[in-house]
């Protein structure tokens, strides 16, 4: 009885903000004290499929971000954590990798916004995409690092012994053998760009405007509607990676 | 795979490079050195930092907020890995627990206010109910002066996460076997779950629960929606200073950037040092 009453009670937790945000995003002239919307319009939705829709835009520009962090910052980790593995004191380099977890990102972007704006950047995808990847490369990198063990480098070597040339090893023998960790990194560090909203804020000065950065203005303009609609649409990738994945979101470096 | 040689040095200059080099451009800036209106070496901005309070209010308040969100969670997480085994081991609680770990922070902060806002949801259905006669009769949940729906926030992402890291840490140690033992050798179940398991969990998710209270600590997207513009937490107060339009106040908020990255670079060092000391005894 008492399992049944906790799971009711997470169950009514965790939905909650699915139905409330799914009302918002629907509903219409939902004033104050009304419990439920007098009426219902899919427009705000309905908006979404137009050519000069903010939304659209803003969701285009949060899936090239993120996905442009995951795989570079993917590719990248992979090759920094086989040289980090095989450098003199591995130790030391793994301890600085955990340099900008210490900063929060909207600190970090302070930090290091006078030289986005000398590099020409600020205000750009580039910009938002450099900053992004001081967070995430050392992340992938960390994740990684737990492939390059002894066994790994001694796969390649026999790889190579038996004929396969650098790439061919990459290819036919290391990349299989991390191919999980890899889609987790890549899971990872997708989310990370996907929820990212002060560093991008900070660094896109209002130009990048990426979905999170929408609902953030939805809010300040007091248009529930359409922050809801943006709300659910952040949440619509994690989720489906959740339902595809549910164990590459919670592995932690 | 050839050995690239340049790596290294690349990713400690994007990685470890550019952040230190902010916190030296901070450092400058703070004194007048560099900066839009820089105009040479000057104090008197370290100065006024004694007569201002703003950034101590702000320390003090992200590290109240800290601590509640992160103790809170952690209470419920082993509140809920000592208490209800069997429901976590079966059934849709362990899904279920995964569903936050979706919901970016902004939009947990956005969901909380729509929901305990004083028009919120929560104010309508009292209202409807009878509870509450009008909008101000509905208590301050969330921009309120104790940081309740910044804490709320926080606790509903977190919770969650350290509950499902503290599951896979009581199987991997397995936590039961040795409940079984310390029953055999007379030891009460609470007695286990005080002196035996919740030390254990503890100690092996301390890294991670730090990782959590300096991410609190830092935390912008929550204290953003659902903070008042005074307290402000340390992200959102060095922030709001920068993206100011009086260009004679960016040397006071670099000063602000570079104690707060420095104190916290500080703090982190300080509590793993405390944490290896623990675990070392």
């Amino acid at each position: 009885m008492r399992s049944r009453l906790l799971i009711f009670f997470l169950l009514i937790l965790f939905a909650l903000p699915f139905g409330l945000l799914g009302l918002l995003a629907v509903g219409e002239g939902w004033r104050f004290p009304d419990a439920l919307p007098p009426a219902y319009s899919l427009e705000p939705l309905r908006g979404l499929v137009a050519a000069d829709n903010d939304l659209l835009t803003g969701l285009g520009q949060s899936l090239l971000l993120a996905g442009a962090v995951a795989v570079l910052a993917t590719a990248g980790g992979f090759v920094v954590a086989r040289a980090v593995a095989r450098s003199r004191r591995p130790g030391r380099w793994t301890a600085l990798s955990y340099l900008p977890y210490a900063l929060p990102p909207v600190l970090l972007a302070v930090l290091i916004q006078p030289f986005i704006i000398r590099m020409h950047l600020s205000g750009s995808v580039g910009g938002v995409l450099l900053g992004l990847l001081v967070v995430a490369l050392p992340f992938a990198t960390l994740l990684l690092s737990s492939f390059w063990t002894q066994r790994a480098t001694e796969y390649e070597q026999l790889a190579r012994t038996l004929g396969c040339t650098p790439r061919q090893a990459l290819r036919r023998v290391l990349l299989p053998l991390a191919a999980p960790l890899l889609r987790t990194t890549l899971v990872q560090t997708f989310l990370l760009g996907w929820f990212d909203f002060g560093l991008t804020n900070v660094l896109s000065v209002g130009k990048v405007r990426t979905l999170t950065v929408q609902v953030f203005t939805y809010v300040g303009e007091a248009n529930g509607p359409l922050a809801a609609v943006a709300s659910l649409l952040l949440l619509l990738p994690p989720a489906l990676l959740l339902l595809a994945n549910k164990s590459a979101l919670l592995r932690k470096p | 795979m050839k050995p690239l040689k340049p790596i290294l040095p690349l990713y400690a200059l994007l990685v470890i490079g550019l952040p230190l080099a902010g916190l030296g451009y901070a450092l400058l800036g703070s004194v007048g050195v560099v900066g839009p209106l820089a105009e040479g070496f000057t104090g008197r901005y370290w100065q006024a930092l004694a007569h201002d309070t703003g950034l101590l209010y702000a320390a003090a308040y992200s590290l109240w907020i800290a601590v509640a969100s992160v103790g809170v969670s952690v209470g419920l997480a082993l509140l809920l890995v000592l208490r209800a085994q069997p429901t976590l081991r079966r059934g849709p609680l362990p899904g279920l627990l995964y569903v936050p770990l979706v919901m970016p922070a902004l939009v947990m902060a956005f969901y909380l206010f729509q929901l305990l806002s004083r028009a919120g949801w929560l104010s309508r259905l009292s209202s409807q109910l009878g509870l509450t006669g009008s909008i101000e009769a509905f208590p301050e949940l969330v921009q309120d002066a104790t940081g309740l729906g910044i804490i709320g926030a926080h606790v509903l992402l977190t919770f969650p996460f350290l509950t499902l890291l503290f599951q896979a840490i009581y199987q991997e140690s397995r936590l039961a076997e040795l409940g079984q033992l310390t029953s055999t050798l007379g030891a009460s179940a609470g007695q286990f779950r005080r002196r035996v398991a919740a030390p254990v969990l503890l100690r092996r998710a301390a890294p991670t629960v730090l990782l959590s209270f300096i991410a609190t600590l830092g935390a912008y997207d929550i204290p953003l929606l659902l903070g008042r513009p005074y307290p402000q937490m340390l992200s959102v107060f060095i922030a709001t200073k920068l993206q100011r339009f009086d260009l004679r106040e960016l040397p006071a908020a670099y000063l602000a950037g570079f104690l707060v990255a420095a104190g916290l670079l500080g703090l982190i060092l300080v509590l793993l040092r405390v944490l290896k000391l623990k675990v070392k005894n």
